[in-house]
């Protein structure tokens, strides 16, 4: 009586259960690991674990479940390190396109009396968990993507650039001023980071971040975070020779920051380039023409040696 | 507090490094990258005096994975980090950027097989040098203070905490952390003996 119970808990229960022998081989299995291996159980009873999962070899599963018989310890393989360890589907619709179910997997060792040491593997399905922690993880990424501020400098991330050059770019077309702007990248940055560490290269940034800052002194200028070692300034209702001197000034006060940078190619310290354009907006300019010549302007200089500013219209005249 | 000899801490660091390596092995699999770890040093504590260690008295919060092995001996065993540094850990072991300050359902449940993969190594090292067998019990993620973790507010335990702090390192991050046993004076007096048999034998 007692037993058809048992059976019939293993034969209900949402959750794969897997019972294997000292000598590795398959027990046992329930009704949830038939319905999802598509294997019948009675087949695979008494067949080595290695014959029925050879990809599982030498795995993180059969690790454990060698722990779990010769050390007498329990494990647990996480979906997030391990993904989908058995070849179980939800559907057969998934079996045949081989999406395999989302796991996580509990070793346990099992004592049998008059018997050496078993071992009961348990199976939980946890794609629900995923999916959820997936729309979680979008939304994260969503909300940040909302913020102004670049988490790790503390000053304006790219979303807040956009919309302040937007906003300046407008005035500028409507009160006929000019509209200047300033492309600033830091020079031999990846080897800054294998030569110190990222976290080293994280605090050079924020200097650097710093640095920039303390040049402006307008509430309308912005320097902002434009991507990983890139930083933009807007700089409303400057000429060029004004966005020139504000580049310099920039240039120096980051040389003068004297950040020990053994791998770089211009000096021992850590330096920038920057590229400098300046327009008086018509009425079909667009952003995009603005930030394209500074950046045009930021290769000349990276081209001219680096620790340097280039202004567009030089590189125009050049190339005319 | 409890001293071991010499010789005694000697064998009981190189047993536990022992143990480290292959958790670091074992990691090292998973993510495809190359994860070290290492036992500059263990300490006989108080669970107070660890508690202070992990900054209790300023409520830094630690997160930490427990699990108890009985046989040869009894103990609670514990793998414990600064919160962030637990975050740090496990966003690049799962290579992925989450911006939430506190772990997910899914990333404590990573937490705990890192600490499973290393508590088992660890007492696992040490079964093998003893020759003796261990029960492991399956993992518990928990989140507090220290003093919440070691629970040294509850009942009174005469005890001592054996710690190993821990060196982590993936991807050029260096992580400290700390593992921790809970040894009563019968667990101690045990893992005592099971030193000086493994000297012993070591010595011929």
């Amino acid at each position: 009586m007692q037993l058809s119970l048992l059976q019939g808990v293993l034969k209900t229960v949402r959750a794969g259960i897997i019972v294997i022998d000292a000598d590795q081989r398959i027990v046992f299995w329930n009704q949830w690991v038939e319905q999802h291996s598509q294997l019948p159980a009675d087949g695979m009873q008494g067949k080595p674990f290695s014959e029925v999962f050879p990809d599982m070899v030498d795995g993180r599963t059969h690790v454990a479940i060698r722990a779990a018989l010769e050390n007498n310890f329990a494990s647990l393989l996480s979906q997030t390190l391990n993904k989908a360890p058995f070849p179980l589907y939800a559907n057969p619709g998934d079996a045949a396109n081989s999406v395999r179910m989302q796991q996580a997997v509990h070793v346990m060792p099992l004592e049998v009396a008059n018997l050496p040491r078993h071992c009961v593997v348990q199976i939980t399905d946890v794609s629900m968990a995923v999916a959820r922690e997936k729309k979680l993880r979008d939304l994260a990424t969503e909300l940040e993507s909302q913020t102004l501020v670049d988490v790790l400098t503390g000053i304006a991330n790219r979303r807040r650039f956009d919309l302040h050059l937007d906003d300046e770019f407008r005035r500028a077309k409507r009160n006929g001023t000019p509209l200047s702007l300033i492309m600033i990248d830091v020079d031999y940055f990846k080897d800054y980071n294998d030569n110190y560490g990222h976290q080293h290269g994280d605090q050079c940034l924020v200097q650097i971040a710093g640095a920039l800052s303390s040049v402006l002194n307008r509430s309308c200028d912005l320097v902002a975070r434009y991507g990983g070692e890139e930083f933009t300034v807007v700089l409303p209702e400057t000429n060029e020779d004004g966005a020139m001197q504000i580049a310099e000034a920039m240039r120096a006060e980051v040389e003068a920051l004297n950040i020990e940078h053994a791998r770089s190619g211009v000096a021992n310290f850590v330096t920038v380039s920057l590229g400098v354009s300046t327009v008086v907006p018509e009425h079909l300019s667009k952003t995009g023409s603005l930030i394209h010549a500074a950046d045009r302007a930021l290769y000349q200089a990276k081209r001219s040696g680096r620790n340097c500013v280039v202004m567009y219209t030089d590189v125009k005249k050049k190339a005319e | 507090m409890f001293q071991l000899t010499e010789l005694q801490h000697d064998a009981l660091v190189e047993i536990f490094n022992l143990g480290v390596g292959r958790a670091a092995a074992a990691m090292s699999r998973i993510v495809d990258e190359e994860v070290t770890m290492s036992v500059p040093m263990i300490s006989f504590q108080s669970r107070a005096e660890v508690a202070k260690t992990l900054g209790s008295r300023e409520g830094r919060r630690i997160s930490a994975v427990a699990q108890h092995f009985e046989g040869a001996f009894n103990t609670e065993a514990f793998l414990m980090f600064p919160e962030e540094k637990s975050l740090e850990i496990v966003r690049l072991m799962v290579g992925q950027s989450f911006s939430l300050e506190e772990l997910s359902e899914m990333e404590q449940e990573a937490m705990s097989e890192i600490g499973n993969i290393i508590l088992n190594s660890c007492m696992g090292s040490f079964a093998n040098a003893a020759g003796k067998e261990l029960k492991g019990s399956l993992p518990t993620y928990l989140a507090g203070t220290g003093d919440d973790i070691l629970g040294t507010s509850g009942k009174e335990w005469d005890g001592v905490v054996l710690t190993l702090k821990i060196d982590f390192n993936i991807e050029r991050h260096h992580i400290y952390g700390y593992v921790a046993f809970l040894l009563d004076m019968p667990a101690l007096h045990d893992l005592q003996c099971y030193i000086d048999d493994y000297l012993a034998k070591l010595m011929g």
